[in-house]
């Protein structure tokens, strides 16, 4: 067999045409983040994305149906990195800052299309509506253990979860989606998240320290 | 590292597993008390209930993004 036919032959297996296909599908979902970025998540057509990710048109709506579809996608890409991310610090033990902190961490690698998505959830179709419900709540069920922690240690105030988890939610979006008031020319998170995490530790303490 | 098919939880220890069972592609949470994994119906009142212990949505809106969610996980794809 000559050195042509094995390539050929080791390119066309299931498994790689299987990796192909994911590799595909890993390049849309970025360069959508970063196009959703750029021009807003509604703004953005399905041919700039595929513009931008290097395939035909034809390829994204392969991988995900329609923009509603991709739209989706997208979504509970970045929902699934936000939750490995403070999965991680929920095994270490954190404390309730450091969950926290780990929160805006994850939110800054991505703070174009998380700012876009704090403006635009309530237009967005009611597919990727609900997805963000679930990672919602997924980073409030990993901030839990946290706040039960700190709160029985005494250093922070017992109150509901869900009104705890949204006034954060509520002081962090508004921040974002003003960013360009906030932080022009700049990252908010790394410009103010340090003074955002500051104020919200100081609502919910008791004074104590952890 | 598995993921559950009926939530999508990732499971990385045995007690992510029912009994502590790593063949089950299922996770603890989506087992009943006899390791057996939770009915649509069953899975999607506690998803829902999950959201509304966390964010304090209102029932049927938890409800709903429970289907939707679970209408994209291999355990439930087809389902309405």
């Amino acid at each position: 067999m000559s050195i042509e036919s094995t390539i050929i032959t080791k390119s066309t297996t299931p498994q790689s045409r299987s990796a192909q296909k994911l590799e595909t599908r890993r390049r849309i979902l970025a360069a959508a983040r970063r196009v959703f970025a750029r021009e807003g998540i509604l703004a953005t057509s399905t041919a700039a994305v595929a513009a931008e990710a290097g395939v035909s048109h034809g390829s994204v709506f392969a991988h995900f149906g329609t923009q509603e579809g991709l739209i989706a996608a997208v979504i509970e890409d970045f929902g699934e990195a936000l939750s490995l991310h403070l999965h991680e610090s929920t095994e270490r033990g954190a404390g309730t800052r450091e969950v926290l902190k780990s929160h805006l961490d994850a939110i800054r690698e991505s703070e174009g299309f998380y700012a876009r998505l704090a403006v635009e959830t309530p237009l967005l179709p009611s597919e990727a509506r609900l997805s963000l419900v679930l990672i919602q709540s997924d980073i409030a069920f990993h901030l839990s253990p946290a706040i039960e922690a700190d709160a029985k240690a005494g250093s922070v105030k017992a109150m509901p979860l869900p009104l705890l988890f949204n006034t954060w939610v509520g002081l962090l979006h508004y921040y974002l989606a003003n960013r360009e008031l906030f932080a022009p020319d700049a990252s908010l998170l790394e410009s103010r998240g340090e003074e955002l995490l500051d104020h919200f530790m100081s609502l919910i303490s008791t004074g104590g320290k952890r | 590292m598995k993921l559950c098919v009926a939530c999508g939880m990732p499971m990385e220890k045995p007690s992510d597993y029912p009994l502590g069972d790593e063949s089950k592609d299922y996770c603890v949470h989506c087992a009943r008390a006899d390791g057996s994994m939770q009915s649509y119906e069953e899975r999607a009142a506690a998803m829902a209930n999950f959201i509304v212990m966390t964010q304090g949505l209102d029932g049927r809106a938890a409800l709903a993004a429970a289907r939707a969610r679970m209408s994209r996980l291999p355990a439930w794809k087809g389902r309405p």
